[in-house]
């Protein structure tokens, strides 16, 4: 009995151990690692923070919550690398690939929004699962199931490595020019759409939308040109998403699964927050390979997988509007 | 809520004839608030408010828009928590309750803006009002036969007696969201009725109706009043129509308590003929 | 002419209150259970009664669950797979751990401790609503997804779990050598059995909570309804049906699946049989599983009638296309689906020949 009720506390404390103290030690014996993991995840939490964006960008101005964000992002990545291979010079594959994508924002106008214009969002959520089944359909019809490889270099995307910290550190640190491209582009790209939605008269149009497309419509702001514009502009953030997620792995379908992991981003950040997708992007991706690399050994493999999710859950238990979400108020 | 629309339901004749209502004796106390402060972030939304409500009367709050007077109710019935203050309930003080908590002590209310469930039946919404006296478990409604059919049947005509009373049998069946305003306004008090309420809160019970409406929600409110004896603490704008049905009436002004009395007290109240009418302070 | 409720007058309201209150429907009902019952198993081929109809008959418990959930209490989920997985895996380690227990109790308890995890995941509905409780019941069906894959005793050390071979009455219900007359009549029992508790909950004070519940919490709540059980129960018998479900497709329909099998894709489509055959509603349930599962049916099926041979992958494609595009059609056609589109019908029929 005895024995019994050690091996019971040597396992659980063995659980404990490897939960609460094993990888906090970790942490301080070994801060090289600790830094390569933190990058890590710093750059795959800058492309969720992208795919995030984009649909931000569209629950922001038309309170449609897109499921299609992930599979547009594919969709245009794959549009510019498909393009570069029969022969398009790059700069030309990614101008039509933003026609392609502005194209793409008319037909969902026309087909998708404008019929269901003052539906309950739940309805127009559905549709966008619908358009998300779609696109995978098409895009798989047009450039087949079979992932593809971006090419980097005729993009001019440096994809050398720093090492820095070497003196410090048994090992030097490797910091990834990719990741440093895209979390430069990526932030130079959220000062332009907050600048583009507070500071210009379509942004404020779009603003007004958001709040209430009806009194929107009554003051004579154009809603279908709205909602063409969003999406276009969600589609521009879409193609950068594409191509950069793209650079680190390779294009294709999987990243559309992947990229539902920009969901608990959006819980993290609020719906409607520009800077808080980014942060909350950042926040899951850090997190991840954290749970991923340090917390294996008691969760096993594949803790990234629902890690962020939980994250987002519990913060939503605390927090039902997010961390940068507009506080909910309830009325009678 | 216009002077006008004060000085023309104050004809002098009514003073000196009493409405039966007025006769009448209230003398047990059924809910009591003191002190009653409540603030949303910096605004203040009420502030010190203390009056009570007797059993079986009819009693107005009114004031301006913005006064505080929802407020008031949503404080009553459990939805917004004052900061300081209590409220005794038939004897029982309290601080803080749940909405479903003073259902279950007999609060009932309706809404300025309508708050029917949209999607079900007039016959639904109503029974949903039922809900708090069905006893039977998930398991037995899973059958519907035996005691769980012989319940839903009880409380069946229990509706069926409130749908008679409001005259709505022609709409049984219908969803409500089909329904006219003047009409899911009626459909509400159903509800509300359905719970066998002690106290009945009525929020604007006749906002946006026409003449005729008014007329017939006054009758249900007086009948409603009359038959079962249940107290009524309404807010309304028509004060035509609160210098008539109300025993007394409490007057609200920017959250502060500015007159508490009867029709004719508060008629005649200085401050309250200033907040109505406007006042040049020299 | 034919479907009309002039004459018929009730008495009393227990005859208003009847499952279907005019003559008709009463009719039509028997007819559909004759041929459920009867008329299909007699005629049936064996790939009729395996490939459609069983198929066919546990999307329709699985999209009942959550029709109880998202028609019924308007609490969006897109964790149904991670729950049919609960009951598949549940049902195979009570069969396996379990070899006396009846076949019958295998499922219901395997529906109870779906229940019991739906409960759990249905936890923060008190203060998520809406697109946030939706990416919430994602988490339930991700983490559920790596648990399956990661602990090999759910799967007793293999890749896949199976469909015990299992008898009832002396016949051998489950398993890959029981007869698909045998699995039909199993299948065929449990959803007659559970669409009548289904209706019957959504008729009575249970289901004018949840609806309250949908259609405006706050009232919902001012009358004297608690949310969180409420929700709760709503999630719990949601997550029963799922788990229900998960385990005929697995002892019925599959008899060995990895657990990979109830993936996101899964939630998806149970949740297309919901909207295409209309929120809210017990027998657009039926309609729209019986849409979603003839549609692949048909895509595989009809190129070779049209004599246009297309590659599976092509196939699968235009699946995606096909199930995508109908979605958003229905939802502009009419976003409450087939189960509306009936009720127009006979409302219509009421009127016919003469609709003036």
């Amino acid at each position: 009995m005895d024995g019994t009720a050690f091996e019971f506390f040597s396992i659980a404390s063995g659980f404990l151990g490897g939960l609460f103290v094993d990888p906090f030690i970790a942490f301080v014996d070994r801060p090289d690692k600790l830094i390569q993991i933190v990058s890590q995840g710093l750059s795959a939490g800058i492309m969720y923070s992208l795919v995030a964006l984009g649909f931000v960008v569209i629950f922001k101005a038309s309170g449609v919550f897109n499921f299609a964000q992930g599979i547009m992002v594919v969709f245009a990545g794959l549009t510019v690398v498909s393009l570069i291979e029969i022969g398009v010079p790059a700069i030309f594959a990614i101008l039509l690939a933003i026609v392609v994508m502005g194209a793409m924002a008319v037909a969902i106008e026309r087909v998708v929004l404008r019929p269901l214009v003052n539906q309950p969002g739940i309805i127009l959520f559905m549709a966008t699962i619908g358009l998300a089944f779609f696109l995978e359909g098409f895009g798989q019809t047009i450039f087949g199931a079979d992932p593809k490889p971006v090419p980097i270099d005729a993009l001019g995307i440096p994809d050398d490595k720093f090492r820095v910290l070497g003196d410090f550190f048994r090992k030097p640190v490797r910091i990834y020019q990719l990741d440093l491209t895209a979390l430069i582009a990526g932030g130079l790209m959220v000062a332009a759409i907050i600048l583009f939605l507070n500071r210009t008269k379509i942004g404020r149009a779009l603003r007004a939308v958001a709040d209430d497309n009806q009194a929107a419509l009554s003051v004579g702001i154009p809603l279908p040109f709205i909602w063409v514009v969003v999406w276009t502009l969600s589609g521009l953030v879409a193609i950068f998403a594409g191509v950069m997620w793209g650079a680190q792995s390779q294009a294709g379908f999987s990243l559309a699964v992947i990229a539902l992991k920009a969901l608990p981003v959006l819980i993290l950040g609020g719906f409607t927050s520009v800077p808080g997708a980014i942060l909350g992007g950042i926040i899951i991706g850090v997190t991840e390979k954290l749970a991923e690399f340090y917390w294996r050994g008691v969760l096993g493999d594949g803790v990234e997988q629902w890690i962020g999710y939980v994250i987002a859950l519990i913060i939503l238990l605390f927090r039902p509007q997010g961390l940068f979400g507009e506080k909910i108020i309830e009325r009678v | 809520m216009t002077a006008a629309t004060l000085e023309r339901s104050a004809p002098p004749a009514q003073s000196e004839a009493p409405t039966p209502n007025a006769r009448r004796n209230f003398s047990e106390e059924l809910l009591k608030v003191e002190d009653i402060s409540l603030s949303f972030g910096g605004v203040k939304a009420l502030t010190n408010i203390s009056f009570d409500i007797r059993k079986h009367e009819i009693r107005a709050i009114i004031g301006p828009n913005g006064a505080g007077k929802s407020s008031m109710l949503n404080v009553i019935n459990g939805f917004y928590h004052p900061q300081v203050g209590t409220i005794t309930y038939k004897g029982q003080a309290r601080s803080q309750m749940r909405p479903h908590e003073a259902a279950k002590t007999g609060i009932a209310r309706t809404f300025q803006n309508i708050a029917l469930f949209k999607g079900m039946s007039t016959l639904d919404n109503i029974m949903t009002g039922r809900l708090l006296k069905m006893r039977r478990n998930f398991l037995w409604q899973a059958l519907y036969w035996g005691p769980a059919l012989k319940e839903e049947l009880e409380h069946r005509e229990k509706v069926e007696a409130i749908i008679d009373f409001l005259e709505i049998q022609a709409i049984r069946k219908t969803p409500v969201g089909r329904l006219p305003y003047g009409l899911q306004k009626r459909v509400e008090l159903g509800r509300a009725l359905a719970m066998d309420p002690e106290l009945l809160l009525l929020d604007e019970p006749m906002a946006g109706m026409n003449v005729e409406e008014k007329e017939d929600m006054c009758r249900f409110i007086l009948d409603v009043n009359d038959e079962f004896g249940t107290t009524i603490a309404l807010i309304e704008h028509d004060m035509g129509v609160v210098m008539d049905i109300s025993d007394r009436v409490v007057v609200l002004d920017y959250g502060r308590l500015l007159a508490d009395g009867t029709p004719d007290e508060v008629r005649a109240n200085q401050q309250v003929i200033d907040a109505y009418l406007g006042v040049s302070h020299d | 002419m034919l479907y009309r409720e002039a004459g018929q007058f009730k008495t009393n309201y227990v005859a208003d209150q009847a499952i279907f209150p005019i003559r008709q429907d009463r009719i039509g009902m028997a007819i559909v259970l004759l041929f459920a019952w009867v008329i299909i198993p007699a005629f049936g081929t064996d790939y009729f009664l395996e490939i459609i109809m069983i198929n066919f008959l546990f999307f329709s418990l699985a999209a009942i669950g959550l029709n109880i959930l998202t028609g019924y209490t308007g609490l969006i989920s897109l964790g149904t797979g991670g729950f049919m997985a609960v009951g598949a895996v549940a049902s195979y380690k009570l069969a396996v751990i379990f070899p006396d227990l009846n076949i019958i109790l295998v499922f219901l308890l395997s529906g109870l401790i779906a229940a019991a995890v739906g409960i759990v995941f249905g936890l923060p509905s008190l203060r998520i609503k809406g697109f946030y409780l939706a990416v919430a019941t994602l988490a339930a069906q991700f983490f559920l997804d790596w648990l399956f894959l990661r602990f090999d005793w759910f799967t007793n050390s293999s890749t896949a779990i199976e469909g015990v071979p299992k008898t009832l009455f002396g016949f051998l219900v489950t398993g890959p050598d029981a007869s698909p007359f045998a699995k039909y009549y199993v299948a065929l029992g449990f959803v007659t059995v559970f669409a009548l508790i289904a209706k019957n909950l959504v008729r009575s004070a249970i289901g004018r909570a949840w609806m309250a519940i949908r259609d405006m919490d706050i009232a919902a709540e001012i009358i004297g309804i608690r949310p969180l059980p409420t929700k709760l129960l709503a999630f719990a018998i949601s997550a029963f049906y799922s788990g229900v479900a998960g385990s005929l497709m697995l002892f019925l329909f599959y008899d060995s699946a990895e657990p990979d099998l109830f993936d996101i894709n899964l939630s998806f489509k149970v949740l297309f049989m919901v909207i295409i055959g209309g929120l809210g509603s017990i027998l657009g349930s039926f309609m729209g599983a019986a849409f979603i599962v003839m549609i692949p049916i048909l895509l595989t099926l009809a190129p070779d009638l049209l004599g246009l041979p297309i590659s599976s992958d092509l196939a699968k494609h235009l699946e995606f296309m096909i199930f995508g595009a109908l979605i958003i059609f229905f939802l502009i056609v009419e976003p409450n689906g087939l189960a509306r589109l009936w009720q127009i019908t006979k409302e219509k029929l009421r009127l016919w020949p003469f609709p003036y």
